[in-house]
């Protein structure tokens, strides 16, 4: 198996974080717009409208609301940013890329993932805008609402993983990664589906796409946390949202379905996989569906994702002793 | 002649019978004719010549010797009354009582020789009336009529009522009407006078009657008389002499007499002292009743000042000090009978010393009750010489193995009646709250202090010490002997006195019944009857004595000044009477057993004791009672100090007084620092009792708190801050930050003392006390009496100080006591307001029910293990089967996981302190809860650690099914408190519900008992301490700043306080676990440790808590620091240096921390050597351990790489300057910035609404019910 052990700053700044992962978020942002229109009926902007967007707002004047509290609102969208750029090293790429021993590990990463709604939250409070703490507000309640499915399912990913190869609960995701290569992926087990399922539920609310992009819903709230911003800052946050979509899909390919290719065959699968569940799992979706209300939306997630989740775990727990010794 | 008369009745026994019939029915009757004072005595008359018919019916030489004298003492003594009675009623001009009432004003003279000679009819002591009684009632007895005798002894009982009644009325109540005086008549007093005079001489030496009586009855040398008295001792002539000598001076001057009576007060102290011929147990309480006499002394000349009355008042104050002396130091039962009614008489005249009618009433009952039992006692103590010949304690020790059964049966109940009822054991406790309260104070607290000890010592001395435990067994009437029912009216007596007390109003009232029930607890403890038992209650009964009689001193001292005598006059008075009410407060926390005073370690010992003699049972009772006793003790040291203060121009007591308490707070501090001089008094008692009764006597324990050069430079430092405080509240604050600065050092200089892991809190505790102080320097810049929370806090740092510190059980629950009571309490009240009262008050009951459930389950521990040393009880632990120790075990761990504030005991219920000064609750939440995992921790390993454990609870999954518990509860808590934190929007109280979810953390790791689990667990300790506390202290500088304490006041203050902005974000992120923040860090090895140990459900559950904990961070942020400002927030302006400095530095730390995980990880991995667990591979400087161990330093350095790339970018170069517009409000210029902002409760509208469905649920199905 091949996977390539870069130096923590090479994998930060060029693959699979910084630069490679910059262009792949928004490369992936500029087919989800022109799929988007396709389906729609539209011509759709060109593939590189994102990169042109970046830059464009790289040459805007900065505007701040008086009442805004600076440092934190320019602090957010780094912050945010930055997350996930450091998020992009801990990302496996099945035969590829494995993430260095002391990066840190799957509950690292979940809990960098909540770095960009954290910083959302901070730049909307931030703002002093009303619509900002309406978005504020909305983002907090969406995340504690798919925050529970999220540590269950990485619990069940960890415990069936661990338990089945007779160790601990493992959070190892070079472990997960390479478990999975040898044994099949944790899609066809039968005891992971429901974690799957509970997993198709909460990347769109953590991207905040269609049904769940309630705290920046354009139509309700003017984009909510966004709405002060302009220029650089504005131009971060759009970059932490391409980069966020990366990761996430990212860590849903890594859990369930990792290619048992490697070299620049597993870099292209992982690639193709990465496509196709940017424009089924992402446009398609948001194409397809309405937005449902914050409180719809809330008690959605403590209902099913989070009992289907809980059930993964438990039958992970107690049926998957030496499975796979 | 007496031949003849006996020849002429059908049979002596008869005669006998008669007598006693015509005495029981003539004393009744004569009763029944009352108010008509010349029929009663008519009767009464009458009914005395039963007596000679009983002395001539049972015969023998005291009968008969009896009868004769009998004849010949009532011919002088009632002749006395009657001539006197006559001259009264002739004069007035009706016999009826209510008419005569007030004869003693208006006939001084007639009134009192006529008292005197019913007082000597009546055969009180010192009137030796009762001396030919006495031989008959012993003839009776030594013939076997113990009927008669019986009948005899109930008769006096029944006359004592009307003699005392009728001497009331005429020789001491006031004229109920004016009566117009015929002239006096010249006969009746030329008689009354040498009669006097005959009863005089009667009655101080009755010897050669007694001798003249037995020839003329035919018994030459008055053989088969028993000897009543013997000489008196030296420590009993001087007061009495005294007595005497200050009347005499006082007469021709009451400066003169002051000084005589002190001096002779010193003197009395003196004889005692220097008296090398007493035995341990008279030599103790000898010593106590003149102490604490000689204490009265001095008080009075404040207290009585020079009033009209006060030389009769010297008189019998000396008089009662003899006696009691006397009582003390007997050594037969005669002279101690003669002391014991000497004693009641003596105080009789001390509480109606006002004569008011309340108090004429009290002292009825009072003489009666007391009078009635030494009656019953008496009977006692004549049947036990005809049983043995002898009064002589010695002799009776000597034979109490050969009285039968049957008399011994008889002997004991009556004795122990007698001494019940000074006692003030229910049911014979009424006199109790009635003659306290309404004797003049400087007699109330004697009375309380050591009159109802006299009860006591009777117990120890005669029944204890003189019989012995194993005879009293002996004479058990279906196994009910002496000690059970000591034991069970002991218990009862401690009930109803709590609770009496706890409903009671009027303040010497409420002392009085606190009085009952503290005798219970002594009793009950005693009534355990081993040898350790019977020490501790001889410990608590000295201590009591002072405490109760320093409490009685400074309510009197507050009565003279106010004249109030209910609780709620005292508000506010601690401000006018510093001293006094400094002293009162002293005493209280004393009697409610905390330390550092005396009432601590008797406590202690006595629950130690219970525990130790199998009667838990009675310890928990006593802790019950404690809790009780809390309350209303608190309530009025509260009204002391915390109540603002209406009157004005109240002034200190009077010198005198001031020194009486002066002496008495100076003896409750030794007791409680160096108890080992009354220790060792006490011990040499206690081997007494434990020879005679064949009792294995051990060493004491060791009662002397370890203090640590830490703790004693914090409590130094405290008493010097509190005294700084009263001229400058400035220098009063540097100097305590230098206090615990230098504790600090204290801590550090002493390293080599403890294990790691105390060293390691004892360091955060005193390095982050110093911090907090300085904060609450600034905090408090523009409140009150500042000096008072000052101190208070460092007494309550010193206590956790010393906690950690402690190497044995006494010292570990001394100290953890004194940090979490009375000091905590007034930091707490420190505002004065009701709502701070409040808070503050249910935090104080809720530390003393946690730290109860402790002390029963270590007093429980220690009995079974036989030892203090914490090394030792390990060792002796293992060797014991689990089923022992379990209860102890268990119920020590209740009280830890109370202090850590778990659920179903979290703290945050008990305490919502939004008036506290927020650097104390900042502390409370950040350090001292901590003491809750540490003593799970310390005590872990002390127990044994989990091989003790898993005997205990047996084992699930290998790991010990306490511990598992323990874990579960902890992430039920995170869960709870997690969700109530987000729901919450005051300042505070938002705070103080994440402190028990964080502490939830803190718990879930250490009692996951695995490597990992103890180090996450301490690093997220240590972490929470350094969060929490800056957030607290951000919460201190936001609310002294803006005068708000609900977050829905703020909004904006981020622009204003940048630098408290920043410091409050980067805690709240840290402690909501945001990678790569120090607290994310702890909370990781929580999670991991969590999985690893199978527990995978407390795992998800501690990892949602955080998500709780991020929603609550973000709303304080949000409200508090974002948006536009507030009215509130306008005023606001950043924090002075004294604030930021500590805001500052515990960021800064917090930083360190999470940079470099190592720099705690290392001391860690060395505690868990130390305990035992194998230690976690850390290095100062490397990542954060474990299977798939990261760094925070490399996601730290990444981190300000991008930052350092984007930031120029971002911020700087054409383009990057700033334009400022108003906020985008879509059209809508007329809005108010207020109205702008989402009001804070409505700030996560569905999952506020949804957690607080299910928070409240069981709440609110409950209220269904109801409805």
């Amino acid at each position: 198996m091949m996977t390539s052990q870069l130096p923590i700053v090479v994998a930060a700044l060029v693959f699979p974080g910084g630069v490679f992962a910059l262009a792949l978020g928004l490369a992936l942002k500029g087919a989800d717009r022109r799929f988007a229109a396709r389906l729609q009926g539209r011509v759709g902007p060109p593939l590189a409208q994102p990169f042109f967007d970046v830059v464009k707002l790289g040459f805007k004047r900065t505007m701040a609301p008086d009442v805004a509290c600076a440092p934190v609102f320019f602090g957010a969208p780094l912050v945010g940013a930055v997350s996930m750029l450091l998020a992009m090293t801990l990302v496996p790429i099945a035969g590829v890329y494995a993430p260095g021993p002391i990066g840190g590990d799957l509950l690292v990463l979940i809990y960098l993932l909540a770095v960009p709604g954290v910083a959302l939250m901070l730049a909307g409070s931030s703002s002093g805008s009303p619509y900002g703490a309406i978005g504020f507000s909305r983002e907090m309640a969406m995340m504690l609402a798919y925050e529970g499915p999220i540590v269950l399912i990485v619990a069940a990913v960890g415990l069936r993983v661990g338990l089945a190869t007779g160790q601990g609960p493992t959070f190892s995701l070079s472990a997960i990664v390479a478990y999975q290569q040898a044994h099949g992926a944790l899609l066809f087990d039968p005891v992971m589906w429901p974690a799957v399922v509970a997993f198709a539920f909460f990347y769109p609310a953590n991207l905040g796409i269609v049904p769940f992009d309630i705290p920046e819903a354009e139509t309700e709230v003017l984009e909510g946390p966004l709405l002060e911003y302009s220029g650089r800052p504005l131009a971060l946050f759009k970059v932490m949202s391409a980069l966020k979509a990366v990761v996430v899909l990212g860590l849903g390919v890594a859990l369930f379905m990792p290619l048992p290719f490697s070299g620049i065959v597993g870099l292209i699968g992982w690639l193709a996989q990465l496509l196709a569940l940017a424009l089924v799992g992402v446009t398609a979706v948001r194409v397809g569906a309405g937005r449902m209300r914050i409180d719809q939306a809330f008690v959605f997630f403590l209902k099913w994702p989070l009992a289907l989740a809980l059930v993964s775990v438990l039958a992970a727990a107690y049926f998957s002793a030496g499975v796979a010794p | 002649m007496l031949d003849h008369l006996s020849i002429a009745m059908a049979s002596p026994t008869t005669l006998a019978a008669v007598g006693a019939i015509v005495l029981l029915l003539g004393e009744i009757a004569a009763l029944l004719s009352l108010p008509n004072l010349a029929w009663t005595f008519a009767i009464s008359t009458v009914a005395e010549l039963g007596y000679v018919l009983i002395g001539l019916g049972v015969g023998g030489p005291a009968g008969d010797t009896g009868a004769l004298m009998h004849l010949g003492y009532q011919a002088a003594m009632r002749g006395l009354v009657l001539t006197a009675g006559w001259h009264l009623v002739r004069r007035t001009g009706s016999a009826n009582l209510n008419v005569l009432a007030g004869s003693g004003p208006r006939m001084p003279v007639a009134a009192t020789l006529f008292g005197f000679g019913v007082f000597s009819v009546m055969g009180l002591s010192p009137f030796k009336g009762s001396f030919s009684k006495f031989i008959i009632l012993y003839a009776a007895i030594e013939q076997g009529q113990w009927l008669v005798a019986f009948a005899g002894t109930l008769a006096t009982i029944v006359a004592a009522v009307y003699y005392i009644l009728v001497v009331q009325k005429i020789c001491l109540e006031p004229a109920a009407r004016p009566v117009e005086l015929a002239p006096a008549p010249r006969a009746p007093l030329a008689i009354a006078w040498p009669l006097t005079a005959l009863t005089v001489l009667i009655s101080l030496w009755p010897a050669p009657f007694l001798l003249f009586a037995a020839r003329l009855a035919g018994f030459a040398g008055g053989e088969g008389v028993p000897q009543f008295e013997t000489p008196w001792a030296t420590p009993v002539l001087v007061p009495y002499i005294g007595g005497f000598t200050v009347y005499l001076i006082g007469r021709v001057s009451a400066q003169g007499r002051d000084v005589a009576a002190v001096l002779l007060g010193v003197a009395t102290v003196a004889v005692v002292a220097l008296d090398g011929g007493l035995d341990p147990a008279s030599r103790l309480f000898a010593l106590l009743f003149s102490g604490v006499c000689c204490l009265m002394i001095v008080y009075s000349i404040g207290y009585i000042g020079r009033a009209a009355s006060a030389n009769r008042y010297y008189f019998f104050a000396f008089l009662m000090t003899g006696s009691l002396i006397g009582v003390a130091t007997a050594h037969e039962l005669g002279n101690f009978y003669l002391f014991w009614e000497l004693m009641t008489w003596t105080s009789y005249f001390l509480v109606i010393h006002e004569q008011t009618p309340k108090a004429l009433r009290a002292g009825l009952v009072y003489f009666l009750m007391c009078a009635a039992g030494a009656y019953l006692m008496n009977f006692g103590i004549l049947l036990t010489h005809a049983e043995i010949g002898s009064f002589e304690l010695a002799a009776i020790a000597d034979k109490a193995s050969v009285i039968p059964p049957l008399a011994g049966a008889a002997i004991v109940p009556c004795l122990f009646v007698g001494f019940a009822v000074k006692m003030g054991l229910v049911p014979l406790q009424s006199w109790l709250p009635l003659a306290h309260p309404e004797a003049p104070s400087s007699i109330s607290g004697p009375l309380s202090g050591v009159l109802t000890k006299a009860g006591l010592l009777g117990m120890v001395k005669v029944l204890y010490v003189a019989f012995g435990a194993s005879a009293l067994a002996r004479y058990a009437v279906s196994g009910l002997d002496a000690n059970t029912v000591l034991m069970s009216l002991g218990c009862l007596t401690l009930i109803y006195g709590e609770i009496r007390a706890l409903f009671e109003r009027e303040l010497k009232r409420m002392l009085a019944f606190s009085t009952i029930a503290q005798i219970g607890e002594i009793a009950a403890v005693l009534g355990i009857g081993t040898a350790l038992a019977s020490d501790a209650a001889l410990l608590h009964v000295t201590n009591h004595a002072m405490m109760k009689t320093l409490l009685f001193y400074a309510a009197g001292a507050f009565i003279l000044r106010t004249g109030g005598k209910r609780i709620e006059d005292l508000a506010g008075l601690g401000r006018a009477m510093p001293l006094t009410a400094g002293a009162y407060a002293l005493a209280s926390f004393a009697i409610m057993g905390l330390p550092p005073f005396s009432g601590f370690v008797s406590k202690f010992f006595m629950i130690y004791a219970a525990a130790m003699g199998g009667h838990v049972e009675v310890a928990a009772l006593m802790l019950l009672g404690g809790i009780i006793g809390v309350i209303y003790y608190t309530r009025v040291v509260s009204f002391l100090f915390y109540y603002p203060y209406k009157g004005e121009g109240v002034r200190e007591a009077p010198v005198p007084m001031l020194v009486a308490m002066g002496v008495l707070a100076a003896a409750i501090l030794v007791g409680g620092f160096a108890p080992g001089w009354q220790l060792n008094l006490i011990a040499q008692v206690g081997d007494l009792a434990a020879l005679r009764g064949a009792l294995a006597s051990g060493p004491l324990p060791g009662l002397v708190a370890d203090w640590p050069a830490g703790a004693t430079i914090a409590i130094v430092g405290a008493v010097a801050v509190a005294l700084v405080g009263r001229t400058s509240a400035v220098w009063a604050g540097r100097l305590a930050v230098a206090t615990l600065v230098a504790a600090l050092g204290g801590v550090i200089a002493q390293s080599g003392r403890y294990d790691r892991l105390s060293f390691c809190f004892a360091v955060l505790i005193a390095a982050v006390g110093a911090l907090n102080m300085l904060h609450s320097t600034a905090y408090l810049a523009d409140s009150h009496r500042q000096g008072r929370f000052f101190a208070a806090f460092t007494v309550m740092i010193a206590g956790l100080i010393g906690m950690t510190q402690a190497k044995d059980i006494f010292s570990f629950f001394a100290f953890w006591e004194l940090m979490s009571s009375w000091a905590l309490w007034a930091a707490i009240c420190h505002e004065e307001t009701a709502a701070a009262r409040r808070e503050g008050f249910k935090y104080f009951i809720f530390n003393t029910v946690g730290a109860s459930f402790m002390f029963l389950g270590l007093a429980m521990i220690a009995a079974r293990a036989g030892t203090f040393e914490f090394a030792a009880l390990g060792a002796a632990l293992r060797g014991l089967p689990p089923a022992i120790v379990a209860p102890g075990v268990v119920l020590v761990f209740l009280g830890l996981v109370m202090k850590a504030a778990m659920l179903p005991v979290r703290i945050d219920y008990q305490m919502h302190p939004a008036l506290a000064p927020t650097p104390v609750s900042g502390y409370i939440s950040a350090v001292l809860l901590k003491s809750g995992p540490w003593g799970v921790l310390k005590l872990f390993v002390v127990f044994g650690g989990a091989t003790l454990f898993s005997k205990l609870g047996g084992e699930v999954n290998g790991q010990p099914v306490i511990l598992t518990v323990i874990s579960i509860i902890a992430a039920v808590t995170i869960l709870y408190a997690g969700a109530m934190a987000a729901i919450q929007n005051g300042v505070k109280l938002l705070l103080i519900y994440s402190t028990v979810c964080q502490l939830g953390y803190v718990l879930l790791g250490v009692s996951l008992g695995t490597t990992l689990g103890v180090a996450g667990g301490l690093m997220h300790f240590v972490n929470h301490m350094m969060l929490k506390d800056a957030m607290f202290l951000v919460a201190g500088a936001v609310m002294v700043k803006s005068h708000a304490t609900m977050l829905d006041e703020l909004g904006g203050l981020g622009r204003r306080m940048p630098f408290t902005f920043g410091v409050f974000l980067l805690s709240g992120l840290s402690l909501a676990g945001v990678p790569p923040l120090n607290g994310f860090s702890s909370k990781w090895l929580i999670y991991y440790a969590a999985f690893q140990s199978g527990h995978w459900a407390l795992a998800v559950a501690a990892m949602i808590g955080s998500l709780l904990t991020l929603a609550a961070v973000m709303k304080f942020a949000h409200a508090a620091f974002m948006g536009p400002p507030t009215a509130h927030a306008l005023a606001a302006e950043e924090a002075p240096a004294a604030m930021l400095i500590p805001m500052g530095a515990l960021a800064a730390a917090s930083v360190v921390f999470g940079l470099f995980p190592g720099l705690l990880l290392v001391p860690i991995a060395a505690i868990e050597r130390e305990l035992g667990f194998v230690p976690i591979a850390a290095s100062l400087l490397g990542p954060l351990p474990g299977l798939e161990g990261w760094s925070p330093l490399l996601l730290t350095a990444l981190t300000a790489m991008f930052a350092i790339l984007l930031l120029p970018w971002l911020r700087l170069g054409r383009g990057a300057e700033v334009v400022r517009s108003s906020v985008h409000l879509c059209g809508v210029v007329d809005i108010a910035a207020e109205e702008m902002r989402p009001g804070t409760a409505r700030l996560y509208e569905t999952p506020d609404a949804i957690l607080r469905r299910a928070l409240f649920a069981p709440e609110r199905a409950a209220k269904r019910e109801e409805a």
